[in-house]
């Protein structure tokens, strides 16, 4: 592939290509490998089997390619190490060979008359266009990447736009080609006003054209061949478009490799030159004449002598008829750049400086007005500055080809990959398979597999994917695809970058802490603090602030929630542990037998935790104002919240033990403790209301779904501790309280009924509740919320109804008697509400009355 | 006695701790520009952007009346669900 | 700060971290003035208060058992 698409070979070279790959030529050997993956291999990541077959999906439109196009990439890409040399003798001008056979044969004749240059003299194309090539081509043998070698390399990714046909604002060709005119047609028609001498500027037209049709006369490959033969025909002799004071003898050896181009060609860009010449138009001499060509007039030369002259001398001649004048048009640093090895950058400085004197023909600066002068040398020095800048910046453009650049980009993307800790690409395998340098190290080694851990199979395709071995004739097809193929690749690697990015966990902060202090960066998620502060180690440093808080500390608000928060941490590590749980294990699988032994152990122990953190077990501390830690734990809409996810995963014991706090805390509990409403309210606050509802929906089932199950002395056990350890008229007086009650009292009847109790239970169960009928006897009609029409008091004819089952006829007598009135009173109430109102108030009453046999039906 | 307990109590090692543990519980937030809010917290983070439930906001004018005395009017809101941006965000206190 | 520690040499870091369960003023860019005891602070000056009270031109207007500060109102933080 050439750089501008068309031949550029010698007829010698086009039969070299298949044996000299170079190990570049196929600059992204994985390239395909991922095509051909994304088209279809995704199952087959790294796997021997499943490797690609060149022949399945080749699509033979590689046999259909002219391979001559790629003849140059050796050139470009490097050599193999048994390809001969490059010689000196490329075809700058070849789309003109390829066009006129003539002239190619010059060519042939010419290059076949020169004795085959030693391989320091090996040249590329772009000779003219790029010193930092010529530098490199100095060298036998070219992999394209001796540059890396070099300790002091700087890598210049900038690559020389002329190559790319992309005009980048550094190329100080055209810029300066058009000064350079502009200076000479201001000179030319300052000159001819100044003297008036129309004959002058006739004469300079005459030449123009005379050495113009003299150039086309000339044909390319001559001037070429005039050229090369310049330095062997002059070997002594200093080319002149370099300033006298030049320390020549620095490059002999460089100079004789690289005879200057005449000026005209110099100073255009070679695309340039390409475009002109494919358009017929008379190369630079005419060119240089073109009024277009010419931006504006260069004002600081207005008497300057018979420029035109020089310049359409200097373009034409030989070299050796150029003279200083020259320099006059042509910027020291640019030309000099583009057409000669560097010189080391300090001496190039230096010789533009002590050219400024010389640099303008005295004659010329003498026409000049001092300020003139000044401002004229001013400018040339900050020219002279901005072409050395321009000069060391295109050193080491055309260095590196797109490919070679998306390659570093790769690599660059490939790192920001792994710093960005990538989680996808652990696999050290595939960061092999990735990594540009170790594959490049493979080949040079030519070693097969210095990785052990790198599939043959994978190996082998890379290799032959990055020789084009295997690919034989067909393999610079590929090239084609190549640029689509970086563009994928780069896209999956950002896609992978940002995707690491994403999964990268979320960082507090990052600080980095180097010779020149600290600095933190911040993000969104945790912004960059304004100050570092030292946390005050625990036995000095506000110590003496310590509140002297003691009794509090483990029911105090903060604590409570800490307690909470610790709950639920706990809680979903057990939920996701019961994710987790392996299946239940084979007899003879001793391995999934361990498994499961240490899932069982890792929920024993958070199921301790749990427990430690509910604070259940915590002594109970009589007469306190302190509620105890697991109350306090259900004074909390998140504490009441979490019982039913608790007792999921404790066992019965613990959920006995849960119970039996409750129960004994029954009037502490804040849902029950401020359950009464406030004098002059008929009902307690919202906040209580809602909290008192979240209870019964969260908390109340998890009882209840306890205590249907729990054996029956547990039950008179509960319901002895009610009355032993609680205000009974005080807890039954809510409805927290009577659901409790209710609870126990529905269990005993069941268990009754069932006969699955005990005499002796039964006696002591029939003990109990008759202590705690006679305790309520006074209250029951004040268990009821104290307007008929304040809401619900369903749970309070359950709680009667329970009572009233259990209780004896002599004992249902003494209920009735407490309740009726509000019996009656319900009844009547019931009929001023609509029907389906009624009959649920009704029905509630019903419950109870039912409950001790009676109906509210008989009461008309 | 307190020290052994002191891992529970020094629960509010940095102040957002206190905002953290007031999750899913009633908080006043007092905002700039004279306003309030009280409501239960569902979320925040550290920019103090706070997602509150049944929220109820007051805000304060001052208004002038024709004797040009500064009185000093409230109004209030009722939001379901609020997202506040925490830079307008003053000071956070939970109610308990 | 009274409690015999040198104030010789401190950072605004170790000032703060010394000062944690002391009592405190702290005075917002509004003007806004409250005392408590200080819980913490964190590198963005954000504040946790107990027992705190809420001062507006010098009168009482609030009291708060807990407060955080979001620390971008705070003009000063005073120990005394």
């Amino acid at each position: 592939m050439s750089f501008f698409g068309f031949d550029t070979t010698l007829p010698r070279d086009r039969a070299a290509p298949s044996e000299r790959r170079g190990i570049f030529e196929t600059p992204d050997p994985f390239a395909e490998v991922a095509r051909a993956r994304a088209a279809g291999f995704q199952g087959g990541d790294d796997d021997d089997d499943e490797v690609i077959d060149f022949e399945d999906t080749y699509d033979g439109l590689g046999d259909q390619l002219d391979d001559d196009q790629d003849a140059f990439n050796d050139d470009t890409f490097g050599d193999d190490l048994g390809a001969p040399p490059v010689g000196k003798d490329f075809d700058f001008f070849g789309k003109t060979a390829q066009v006129a056979d003539a002239i190619g044969e010059e060519q042939i004749r010419y290059s076949l008359q020169k004795p085959r240059a030693p391989p320091a003299a090996a040249v590329t194309a772009d000779i003219a266009a790029d010193p930092a090539v010529t530098a490199a081509a100095g060298k036998p043998k070219r992999t394209g990447y001796e540059k890396y070698s070099d300790p002091g390399y700087i890598p210049d990714l900038q690559a020389k736009s002329s190559v790319w046909g992309v005009q980048k604002k550094q190329d100080p060709t055209p810029f300066m080609m058009a000064q350079a005119q502009a200076q000479a047609q201001a000179q030319a028609q300052a000159q001819a006003q100044a003297q008036a001498q129309a004959q002058a500027q006739a004469q300079a037209q005459a030449q123009a054209q005379a050495q113009a049709q003299a150039k086309k006369m000339l044909s390319l490959e001559e001037v070429e061949a005039q050229l090369r033969r310049y330095p062997s025909a002059l070997p002594g002799q200093v080319p002149v478009s370099l300033p006298q004071s030049m320390p020549e003898p620095a490059h002999p050896l460089q100079r004789a490799q690289m005879p200057p181009l005449p000026e005209g060609f110099a100073q255009l860009p070679p695309e340039l030159l390409h475009a002109q010449f494919a358009k017929g138009v008379p190369p630079p001499a005419q060119l240089l004449h073109q009024p277009p060509m010419v931006p504006e007039p260069y004002p600081l030369a207005p008497h300057a002598p018979n420029m035109p002259m020089h310049l359409l001398q200097n373009a034409n001649m030989p070299p050796q008829h150029m003279g200083p004048p020259q320099r006059q048009m042509m910027p020291p640093g640019g030309p000099r750049a583009q057409q000669q090895q560097p010189p080391p950058p300090p001496q190039n400085m230096r010789g533009n400086n002590a050219q400024l004197p010389v640099i303008t023909n005295p004659q010329q600066l003498m026409h000049l007005s001092e300020e003139q002068r000044v401002a004229y040398l001013m400018e040339d020095a900050k020219r002279a500055k901005r072409n050395h800048k321009i000069f060391l910046l295109s050193k080491g453009n055309g260095l590196m080809t797109p490919q070679d650049k998306n390659f570093i980009t790769r690599i660059q993307l490939q790192q920001l990959v792994a710093a960005a800790g990538n989680v996808v690409d652990s696999d050290s395998e595939a960061v092999l398979a990735e990594d540009f340098y170790y594959q490049v190290y493979s080949q040079i080694r030519g070693a097969p597999r210095q990785h052990p851990h790198q599939p043959l199979g994978h190996f082998a395709q890379t290799y032959l994917l990055q020789t084009g071995n295997r690919l034989g004739g067909h393999g610079n097809r590929r090239q084609f695809q190549n640029a689509d193929n970086h563009m994928q690749r780069m896209q999956q690697q950002v896609q992978r970058a940002v995707e690491a990015a994403k999964a990268k966990p979320k960082n507090k902060q990052l600080i980095i802490e180097g010779s020149l202090g600290k600095i933190s960066f911040g993000n969104a998620k945790a912004p960059k603090p304004m100050l570092n502060l030292k946390r005050p180690e625990s036995s000095e440093g506000g110590k003496s602030f310590k509140k002297p808080q003691t009794d509090l500390s483990l029911s105090d608000r903060k604590s409570i929630l800490t307690n909470i928060e610790s709950v639920y941490s706990t809680l979903m590590e057990m939920e996701d542990m019961e994710r987790t749980m392996p299946p239940p294990p084979d007899e003879n699988d001793p391995e999934a037998i361990q498994k499961h032994m240490e899932w069982r152990q890792n929920v024993r122990s958070l199921n301790q935790k749990l427990w430690r953190e509910l604070k259940v077990m915590e002594p109970i501390v009589p007469n306190t104002n302190t509620p105890h830690p697991f109350i306090a734990f259900l004074s909390y809409p998140k504490g009441k919240k979490a019982i039913p996810r608790i007792f999921r995963h404790i066992d019965q014991e613990q959920r006995v033990t849960i119970l039996t706090m409750i129960v004994v805390h029954l009037d502490t509990l804040d849902v029950v403790r401020r359950a009464q409403p406030v004098p002059g309210e008929t009902q307690p606050s919202l906040a209580v209301r809602e909290a008192i509802d979240l209870f019964s929906q969260t908390v109340m089932p998890s009882l209840l779904g306890y205590v249907n199950e729990a054996p029956f002395n547990i039950i008179i056990g509960l319901l002895g501790l009610v009355i032993a350890q609680t205000h009974v008229q005080l807890v039954a007086k809510t409805r927290i309280g009577l659901g409790i009650l209710t609870m126990l009292l529905s269990r005993a009847e069941i268990v009754k009924e069932a006969d699955q109790a005990s005499e002796r239970d039964w006696q002591q169960w029939v003990e109990k509740f008759n202590v705690l009928f006679d305790t309520l006897e006074p209250t029951f009609a004040d268990l009821f919320p104290s307007s008929i029409n304040a809401g619900d008091d369903m749970y309070v004819w359950q709680f009667l109804a329970a009572v009233g089952i259990g209780a004896s006829p002599d004992q249902q007598q003494r209920l009735v008697i407490a309740v009726k009135d509000r019996v009656m009173e319900t009844v009547t109430y019931s009929k001023t509400l609509p029907a389906d109102m009624a009959s649920q108030r009704l029905g509630n009453v019903n419950l109870f009355m039912r409950a001790i046999g009676l109906d509210v039906e008989l009461l008309g | 006695m307190a020290d052994t307990e002191d891992a529970g109590t020094s629960s509010v090692s940095e102040p957002l701790d206190l905002v953290r543990l007031s999750l899913d519980e009633i908080v006043f937030v007092k905002l700039r520009g004279d306003r309030e809010l009280k409501g239960r917290l569902h979320a925040y983070d550290s920019h103090c952007n706070l997602v509150l439930g049944d929220v109820e906001e007051t805000i304060y004018v001052v208004e002038e009346d024709e004797n040009e005395q500064e009185t000093i009017r409230t109004i209030k809101k009722q939001e379901e669900m609020l997202f506040v941006r925490g830079d307008s965000v003053v000071l956070i206190s939970p109610q308990a | 700060m009274e409690n015999g520690t040198s104030t010789e040499g401190k950072d605004p870091s170790t000032f703060l971290g010394e000062i944690i369960g002391a009592p405190v003023t702290i005075k917002l860019n509004s003007g806004v003035v409250y005392k408590g005891e200080l819980q913490s602070v964190d590198g963005y000056m954000n504040i946790a208060l107990e027992k705190s009270e809420e001062f507006v031109n010098g009168r009482l207007t609030r009291s708060y058992g807990d407060a955080f500060i979001r620390g971008n109102n705070v003009l000063y933080i005073s120990a005394h």
